[in-house]
C-alpha cells in the first residue's frame, strides 16, 4: 500500500469506525501528504460513509451510526476546506438538498434517514427538522442556493401542506428553480403526480436514486 | 418521600432543566442503551419469538430502569431535560395503584394487573381502527357500531381525526382539527348509544391538545371515564402539545392514556436496545406522564433503508421486543399494560388474523393486561377498517389468556411463517384488505359470509394447533 492509499483507507476507516479524531488526524496527514483534498473526500470520507449506508441498508447498522459517520465526515471535510479552491469543493458535491417534514407533522425518523442516506451518497444536505413550515422550507432553500426541495409527511392530514410549497413556489415565481421531491408513508406516486412535484421516492434508497436523476437534468 | 408531581415534572420540563442539543440527548441514549445492552448480555434471538426466559425479562427490566435513571426525558420545546434521581422514580413506580377503572354504569371495567402466564382474562379489549381514513358522517357512526356492538370489546380508540370537517379539508392541528375533534366524540356517544352500550369507554386521539381537550364534556362529550391519548416520541421525548394532553386530562379527570415504544434501529440501535429503551419510555410514561393505562409497543417498526418492514409492528424482532418487555414490565412493575400492534396487512384478510395471533402471542401470556387494536399501517383507503377484526382480537385475547408462553412460542412460529414471506415492498407490506362496506352488510351490520368463512377458517385453523376457543 502506498502512503496515499494508506491515508485514504484512514480516511475512509475514521468515517466507519464512527471516530471524528480519527478524521481529523487523517486528514491533517492527507493535507501534509499534499493528497487533493477532491481525491482525499471523494475515495477516502465518501467511499467510508457509503459503506455505513450499505451496511445500514443490509440492516447491520442503525440510525446513530449513519449520523456518526456523517459528523466524521464533517468534522474532516472542516480540516480539509481550508486547503481548496470553492469550486473544487463546490465539485464534490452531488447536489444542495433542503429537506424537512411539513407542518404539523412531528414524524422525523424517515427525515433523517433519507437525510443521512443523502448524505452518505454525496448531496450536501439541509435538514431543517419536523413540522415545517412551508415559508421556511423555501427560505433555507434560497439562502443554501438549494437544487431540490425534498419535504417529507406521514399523516394523510398533513400532506396537503405539501401541496402548498408547490404553490407558494409557483406564486413567488421560483418553481422552476428546485426541483421538488416528496415521500413518506401515506404519500403515493398518485399524490405526487396529482400535486405537480419532480420526484417521489418509497424509500430511502429510491429518494437516493430519484435525487441523482433530478440533479442531472 | 413521595414522588415529584405533576407541576414539579412540568417545572423541569418548562422551566428548570438543563438545556441540551436534541442531537447530544439521541446521542447520549445511543451509547448508554449500547453499553447497557452489552453488560447485561441481551442479544437478539430470531428463532424465539416469544421467550420463556425470565431472568431475560429481569435484565431487560434492570437495564430499561437504569437507561431511564441515567438519561432522563426531554422536551423538544423548551430543549430541556427532565431528569431524575434514582429514588424518585423508584417511588413513582411504587406509588402505582395496580388498577384502572373505564367506562361507566354497566360498561364500568376495572383493569387489573395480570402476571405472566396468568389465567385471568384480559381486563380490556381495546379494539378500535387507527389510520381508518374514514369519511365523517353516518359510516363512522356505523364503524364504532360494528366494533361497539361486539360483546368482547371493553372500549376502543378513535383516532386520528378524519380527512374532513364539515366537508373541510382537516389539517392537523388546524381549527378545523378542533372541531372534528368534538363532531367525532359526539358520533363515537351516538355509535354506543345505538350498539346498546352508552356507558362504554373510548379514547380520543387528535393530533393536537386543544382537540381532545374541546371535546370534553360529561354529558354529550368525552366524559372522564373516557380517555386521551398522548404518546412518548421515540426515544424518552415530549413536546408542549403531549404535555397539555397530560395536564388537561390531570385536571379533568379522565383517563390518560399513553402510547410508547421503542424503535428498532433507531436512537438506541437494534432490536436489544430498541427493547431497553422501550422500557425506559414506559417509565417515563409513569414518572413524567403519570400515565393511568399505557399502550407499550415495545419493539415497533424496523428502520431500514429500503426494507419493506420499516414500521411494521407484527415482524419477528418486534415480536422478540415485546414479548420480553410485556414479561419485563409485568414481573417488575405495576403498569397497566396494554399491547398495540398495526399490522402489515388490511382487514378481512387472512394474514391480518394470522398477525394478530402473533402479536398476541407476545402479549397476554406474557402478562399484559390487555389489547389495543389493529389496523393496517399505512396506504389505506377509506373505511378500511370493521367490528370483524376487533371480534377477531377479543376472541384470541379470551382463548390466548388460557396458554402458557412455549404453547405461544411454537403459535407465534406457525403464525411468522405463513406471512413472514408476504411482507414484501411492492405489496407495501401486505395485502390493502377490505372496506367496510365490502365486509359488512351495512343495512344489517353483520359481516358477510365471505368473510365469516375466512374468520371461521383460521380460527380451525387455530383450534387445529391446539388453542382452545
Ligand atoms: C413512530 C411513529 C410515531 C412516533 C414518531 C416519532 C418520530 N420522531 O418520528 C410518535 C409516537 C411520536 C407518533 C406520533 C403520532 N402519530 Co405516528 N406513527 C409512527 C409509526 C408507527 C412509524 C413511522 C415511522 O417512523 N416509520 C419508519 C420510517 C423509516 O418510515 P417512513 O417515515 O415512512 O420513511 C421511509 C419512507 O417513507 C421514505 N421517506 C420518508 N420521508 C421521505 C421524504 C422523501 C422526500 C422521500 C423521497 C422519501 C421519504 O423513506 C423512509 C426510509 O425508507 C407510524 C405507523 C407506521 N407503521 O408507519 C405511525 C403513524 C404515522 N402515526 C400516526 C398518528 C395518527 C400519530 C399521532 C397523531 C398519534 C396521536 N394521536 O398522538 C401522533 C402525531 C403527532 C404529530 N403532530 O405529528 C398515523 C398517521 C395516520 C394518518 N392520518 O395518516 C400512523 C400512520 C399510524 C396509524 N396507522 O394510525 N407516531
Amino acid at each position: 500500500m502506498t502512503k496515499e492509499e494508506e491515508i485514504l483507507q484512514n480516511l475512509s476507516d475514521a468515517v466507519q469506525s464512527f471516530d471524528s479524531d480519527a478524521a481529523i488526524d487523517a486528514a491533517k496527514a492527507s493535507v501534509e501528504a499534499k493528497i487533493s483534498p477532491v481525491k482525499a473526500i471523494e475515495e477516502g470520507l465518501a467511499k467510508g460513509l457509503r459503506v455505513v449506508g450499505d451496511k445500514f441498508e443490509a440492516g447491520e447498522l442503525w440510525l446513530p451510526h449513519l449520523v456518526l459517520g456523517a459528523e466524521a465526515l464533517e468534522a474532516a471535510v472542516k480540516v480539509l476546506e481550508g486547503h481548496m479552491a470553492i469550486e473544487d469543493l463546490e465539485s464534490t458535491n452531488r447536489g444542495t438538498i433542503v429537506i424537512g417534514t411539513v407542518e404539523g407533522d412531528i414524524h422525523d425518523l424517515g427525515l433523517r434517514i433519507v437525510a443521512s442516506m443523502l448524505r452518505a451518497n454525496g448531496f450536501r444536505v439541509y435538514d431543517i427538522g419536523c413540522d415545517a413550515r412551508t415559508l421556511n422550507f423555501i427560505e433555507k432553500a434560497k439562502e443554501v442556493k438549494a437544487d431540490i426541495i425534498a419535504a417529507s409527511s406521514l399523516m394523510t392530514t398533513t400532506m396537503p401542506f405539501m401541496k402548498d410549497l408547490v404553490e407558494a413556489l409557483e406564486t413567488a415565481g421560483i418553481r422552476d428553480q428546485y426541483k421538488v421531491m416528496v415521500g413518506g408513508g401515506p404519500v403515493t406516486e398518485e399524490w405526487a403526480k396529482a400535486i405537480g412535484v419532480d420526484g417521489y421516492g418509497k424509500d430511502a434508497a429510491e429518494a437516493v436514486r430519484v435525487a441523482k436523476e433530478l440533479v442531472k437534468k | 418521600m413521595a414522588a415529584p408531581s405533576l407541576w414539579e415534572v412540568l417545572d423541569r420540563a418548562c422551566n428548570t432543566g438543563p438545556v441540551m442539543a436534541t442531537k447530544d440527548f439521541d446521542m447520549k441514549i445511543f451509547s448508554v442503551a449500547t453499553r447497557l445492552t452489552k453488560e447485561y448480555d441481551i442479544k437478539y434471538d430470531p428463532k424465539t419469538p416469544v421467550t420463556i426466559d425470565d431472568s431475560l425479562a429481569d435484565d431487560a427490566w434492570n437495564a430499561g430502569l437504569q437507561l431511564f435513571t441515567e438519561v432522563g426525558a426531554y422536551c423538544m420545546n423548551s430543549s430541556r431535560v427532565i431528569k431524575f434521581d434514582e429514588s424518585e422514580i423508584k417511588q413513582g413506580l411504587k406509588e402505582l395503584r395496580g388498577e384502572a377503572i373505564i367506562g361507566e354504569g354497566s360498561e364500568r371495567r376495572i383493569l387489573k394487573l395480570r402476571k405472566v402466564e396468568d389465567n385471568s382474562p384480559p381486563s380490556i379489549v381495546c379494539g378500535g381502527v387507527i389510520e381508518s381514513n374514514f369519511p365523517e358522517g353516518e359510516n363512522f357512526v356505523k364503524l364504532y357500531q360494528s366494533i361497539a356492538q361486539e360483546p368482547l370489546i371493553d372500549g376502543f380508540y378513535v383516532g386520528p381525526p378524519l380527512q374532513s370537517s364539515e366537508g373541510r379539508l382537516v389539517r392537523s392541528g388546524t381549527p378545523l382539527e378542533t372541531h372534528l375533534g368534538r363532531s367525532m366524540v359526539s358520533w363515537v356517544r351516538e355509535a354506543i348509544r345505538r350498539a346498546g352500550r352508552p356507558g362504554l369507554h373510548f379514547i380520543s386521539a387528535c393530533t393536537s391538545a386543544i382537540a381532545n381537550i374541546a371535546a370534553a364534556d360529561p354529558n354529550e362529550g368525552l366524559r372522564r371515564s373516557d380517555g386521551i391519548v398522548s404518546t412518548i416520541m421515540p426515544e424518552l421525548k415530549t413536546d408542549y402539545e403531549n404535555l397539555n394532553k397530560i395536564v388537561y386530562s390531570h385536571d379533568y379527570g379522565c383517563i390518560k392514556h399513553v402510547y410508547n415504544g421503542g424503535m428498532i434501529g433507531g436512537w438506541a440501535g437494534g432490536p436489544e436496545g430498541a427493547l431497553i429503551v422501550s422500557i425506559a419510555n414506559a417509565i417515563m410514561a409513569v414518572i413524567v406522564y403519570q400515565m393511568s393505562v399505557g399502550a407499550s409497543y415495545h419493539a415497533l417498526g424496523y428502520l431500514r433503508a429500503s426494507t419493506p418492514n420499516y414500521s411494521a409492528f407484527v415482524t419477528r424482532p418486534c415480536l422478540w421486543g415485546s414479548s420480553i418487555g410485556s414479561q419485563a414490565l409485568s414481573r417488575n412493575t405495576k403498569i397497566i399494560n396494554t399491547a398495540v400492534a398495526m399490522t402489515n396487512a388490511g382487514p378481512g384478510t387472512e394474514m391480518q388474523f394470522q398477525e394478530i395471533v402473533a402479536a398476541i402471542c407476545a402479549s397476554i401470556p406474557c402478562g399484559r393486561e390487555g389489547l389495543s387494536q389493529g389496523a393496517r399501517r399505512f396506504k389505506v383507503v377509506p373505511l378500511l377498517g370493521s367490528g370483524l377484526e376487533n371480534r377477531f382480537w377479543g376472541e384470541v385475547g379470551h382463548a390466548m389468556s388460557k396458554v402458557k408462553r412455549d404453547f405461544a412460542n411454537s403459535l407465534a412460529e406457525e403464525m411468522l411463517q405463513k406471512f413472514e414471506h408476504r411482507i414484501t415492498r411492492e405489496s407495501d407490506g401486505g395485502p390493502l384488505g377490505h372496506t367496510l362496506d365490502e365486509i359488512y352488510d351495512l343495512k344489517t351490520l353483520q359481516p358477510r359470509k365471505r368473510f365469516l368463512d375466512v374468520y371461521e377458517g383460521v380460527k380451525k385453523e387455530l383450534e387445529d394447533l391446539g388453542l382452545e376457543f
